[in-house]
C-alpha cells in the first residue's frame, strides 16, 4: 500500500478534530438524557406547551417567509451587476446582526414607543411579548437566508426553459408556476425545512421583542434558558429535546430534499 | 399566407445588428458564421430581446415597431421557436412537453389527448409518449422539440442551428425528417446554421449573414452563382479573386491582387475593383500548358489534394489560390500529383463571372 503524504495526513488529522469538536457535545447531551427522561419531560404541561409555541411559531413564520421571501429570490436571480450586489447586501444586514441587537431594533421599531408601533397601536395591534412578537422575529431573522440560499436554487434554472415556455405561450406568471417552480421543487423544500430548523432555535432575538413568558412566548430555547437557572437537569432534557427535533428536521431534508437524482 | 418581414438594428456586442429581411411562407436558410448575429436575431424576432429601433410585422400583425411604440410580447407572437439546446422541459414526460402550450391556452383534456396523440403519429414518436425527457436520444429530443412547438399553430417558426447538436450519425437521418415535416408547413420558417452542408441540403432560400448585416439574399443557385463576398463564395466552395478592371491598349483587362491577368465576360463591369468567380469544376488541369491556349490559366503548387467519393478536389496556389475539382478518373489520368508538385490550371473566360465590388 502507498504510505500516505503528510498532506493528506494534515486533512485527514483536521477533520477528525473537527469531527469530534461536533460530535462528541451532541453525544455529551444525548447521553444525558433517556427515551424514559424525554416522555418524563413531554408529560409536564408547561413543556407542552413551550413546545406547542415553538412548532406554532416556526410554522407560522414559514408561509410568511414563502410569501415574502420567494418573489424576492426569484427577483434577485433575474437581477444582474450593481443592482443585485446592492440588494444581497441588504439581505446581508440582518445576517451580520448580532440576534440580541436584532431583538432591540426590532423593539425599536414595532414596539409600543418604536417607529411605527405608535401606529400599529392605534389599530389595535400590539405586537411585542405576544405570539406574534415571535412570529415576527423569526421572519426578520430567517427570510434573509432563506432568499440567499433559495436565489441560488432559482440561478441554478437556466433561463432557456422560461423563455421556451413563453414561446409556447406563457405568461410570466405562469412560466414561473408550471415551469421555473416545478423545476426547484425538491430545493424549495428542503429549504422549507432549513427554515423550519433555524426558527425553531432562535434564542436572543426572541427574549429581548417577545419576552420570555410562559404559556405565550416562551419557547424551547427560552425555557431552557430559565430552567438552567433553577434546574439544569431539566435545561439538559429540554436542549435533547430541541436537539431531537432538529436531527428529525435534518433526517428529512437529507431524505426528500435534492439528491443524486437531480441531474 | 403570412411573411414575415423585418428591419431591425441593435447594438451587440461587438457590431451592430442591422437587418432588413422579409422571409415567405417556406424555407428560408439563414447562413453565416459563428458569431454573426444568427442568434440574436432569432431572439429579436421572438421578442426576447428588445431592438434598439425597427419594426417586425407577420402577416396583418405588427409585433414590434419602435415608432408607434408597439411591442408585444414573446407569448402573443405566435412564434415557435427551437432552441439550440431545445429547452424541452426536464420536469415532464414526452406528451406533457408537447401538451404544455395546448393546457396554456386552456384546451380541454380530451381535444388536447387528441392533438399530441395526432403529433406522436404524425412525427413517428408514439412509442415514446410517457418516456420521461431525460431517456430521450438526441434526435428523438429533436422531434419532441418541433411538435411540441407545432402543437401551438405557430404563424411563424424560428429553429436556431437544428442538427448542431446532433451526433453525424443522427444529422443526416433528422435533417432528411426536417426537410419533408418543414416543407409541408405553409408558415415561413427561418433555419439557422453555420452549415453550408445544410443550406446544400435545404437547397431553399438563403440569406446570408455577416457581421450582423445580410449581404446576400436569394436562392441557393444564385449563391452558388454570383457569391456576393469571399466568405460566401468560400463557403459554397467557388473561387473568389478580388482584383481590379482596368482600360489596357482599349481593351479590358482584370488583374488579380496576386498579380496575375484574367480574361473574362467584361460587358457588365466597368472599370474598378472587381472580382471573378469560377467553379471548381470548371478549371482543368494539365501537366504541360496546352499549345496556343487563349486561355487563363495559372502554374500553381498543390497544396492540397482532397479525395471526395469519385471526386478529386484539389487547392492549388502561385500569386492566387484557385481550388480545382475533377473526376476521379482524371485525376488519375495525370498521374495521381501529390501536394508539392506543380500543375497547370486553366479555364476559359467565359466560364468565369466578374463583377464589380465596393470596398
Amino acid at each position: 500500500m502507498k504510505r500516505p503524504r503528510p498532506f493528506t495526513l494534515l486533512l485527514l488529522g483536521c477533520g477528525a478534530l473537527l469531527g469530534g469538536l461536533i460530535l462528541l457535545p451532541l453525544l455529551a447531551l444525548l447521553l444525558k438524557s433517556s427515551p424514559s427522561g424525554l416522555l418524563q419531560l413531554l408529560g409536564s404541561a408547561e413543556v407542552r406547551l413551550a413546545l406547542w409555541i415553538t412548532l406554532l411559531s416556526s410554522l407560522c413564520a414559514l408561509p410568511l417567509i414563502f410569501l415574502l421571501g420567494l418573489p424576492a429570490a426569484y427577483g434577485l436571480a433575474r437581477c444582474r451587476g450593481k443592482l443585485r450586489r446592492s440588494l444581497e447586501i441588504v439581505l446581508e444586514l440582518p445576517m451580520v446582526m448580532p440576534p440580541v441587537v436584532a431583538g432591540l431594533a426590532l423593539l425599536l421599531a414595532f414596539g409600543r414607543r418604536g417607529l411605527v408601533g405608535e401606529l400599529l397601536d392605534n389599530f389595535g395591534l400590539r405586537l411585542p411579548f405576544t405570539l406574534s412578537a415571535v412570529v415576527l422575529a423569526i421572519l426578520f431573522v430567517v427570510t434573509p437566508y432563506f432568499v440567499r440560499r433559495t436565489t441560488l436554487l432559482f440561478d441554478g434554472i437556466e433561463r432557456k426553459y422560461e423563455e421556451a415556455a413563453m414561446l409556447l405561450g406563457a405568461s410570466p406568471w405562469q412560466s414561473f408556476w408550471h415551469v421555473t417552480l416545478p423545476l426547484v421543487r425538491r430545493g424549495l423544500f428542503a429549504e422549507a425545512i432549513m427554515a423550519l430548523a433555524q426558527g425553531i432555535g432562535l434564542f436572543g432575538v426572541v427574549i429581548i421583542f417577545a419576552g420570555n413568558l410562559p404559556g405565550r412566548t416562551q419557547t424551547l430555547s427560552l425555557a431552557i434558558y430559565s430552567a438552567f437557572e433553577s434546574d439544569p437537569q431539566l435545561a439538559f432534557g429540554l436542549g435533547s429535546l430541541l436537539l431531537l427535533i432538529s436531527l428529525l428536521l435534518l433526517a428529512a431534508v437529507r431524505l426528500l430534499g435534492p439528491g443524486e437524482e437531480r441531474a | 399566407m403570412s411573411e414575415l418581414s423585418c428591419r431591425l438594428r441593435a447594438p451587440l456586442a461587438h457590431f451592430e445588428l442591422d437587418v432588413k429581411l422579409s422571409v415567405p411562407p417556406g424555407i428560408t436558410v439563414l447562413l453565416g458564421p459563428n458569431g454573426a448575429g444568427k442568434s440574436s436575431l432569432l431572439r429579436l424576432l421572438a421578442g426576447l430581446h428588445r431592438p434598439a429601433t425597427g419594426r417586425i410585422s407577420l402577416g396583418e400583425r405588427t409585433l414590434y415597431d419602435a415608432e408607434s411604440g408597439s411591442d408585444l410580447p414573446p407569448e402573443q407572437r405566435q412564434i415557435g421557436m427551437m432552441f439550440q439546446q431545445l429547452a424541452l422541459f426536464p420536469h415532464l414526460d414526452v406528451s406533457a412537453n408537447i401538451g404544455f402550450g395546448l393546457k396554456l391556452r386552456g384546451m380541454r383534456r380530451a381535444e388536447r389527448q387528441q392533438r399530441i396523440a395526432g403529433l406522436l403519429e404524425r412525427f413517428g414518436i408514439v412509442h415514446l409518449a410517457a418516456r420521461s425527457i431525460a431517456r430521450l436520444s438526441g434526435g428523438e429530443q429533436q422531434k419532441v422539440a418541433l411538435a411540441r412547438t407545432l402543437a401551438t399553430d405557430p404563424q411563424l417558426l424560428l429553429l436556431d442551428e437544428p442538427t448542431a447538436a446532433l451526433d453525424p450519425s443522427a444529422r443526416g437521418e433528422i435533417r432528411l425528417w426536417l426537410r419533408t415535416v418543414l416543407t409541408e408547413l405553409q408558415i415561413p420558417s427561418l433555419l439557422v446554421t453555420h452549415d453550408v452542408e445544410e443550406v446544400a441540403y435545404f437547397r431553399k432560400m438563403v440569406a446570408v449573414m455577416e457581421q450582423g448585416q445580410i449581404v446576400q439574399h436569394g436562392s441557393f443557385h444564385q449563391l452558388l452563382r454570383a457569391p456576393a463576398s469571399e466568405f460566401i463564395a468560400r463557403f459554397v466552395g467557388v473561387n473568389y479573386i478580388p482584383g481590379e478592371v482596368s482600360h489596357v491598349e482599349g481593351k479590358r483587362l482584370f488583374r488579380s491582387k496576386g498579380g496575375l491577368s484574367f480574361l473574362a465576360p467584361f460587358e457588365q463591369v466597368a472599370p474598378g475593383p472587381a472580382c471573378l468567380t469560377v467553379y471548381p469544376w470548371d478549371i482543368a488541369l494539365y501537366r504541360e500548358l496546352p499549345e496556343g491556349s487563349p486561355r487563363n490559366h495559372l502554374h500553381g503548387e498543390i497544396l492540397d489534394v482532397v479525395l471526395l467519393g469519385d471526386r478529386v478536389r484539389m487547392t492549388l496556389a502561385r500569386e492566387d489560390k484557385l481550388v480545382a475539382e475533377l473526376s476521379s478518373r482524371g485525376y488519375e489520368a495525370l498521374g495521381e500529383p501529390q501536394p508539392g508538385e506543380f500543375l497547370w490550371a486553366v479555364f476559359k473566360a467565359r466560364e468565369s463571372r466578374i463583377e464589380n465590388f465596393q470596398e
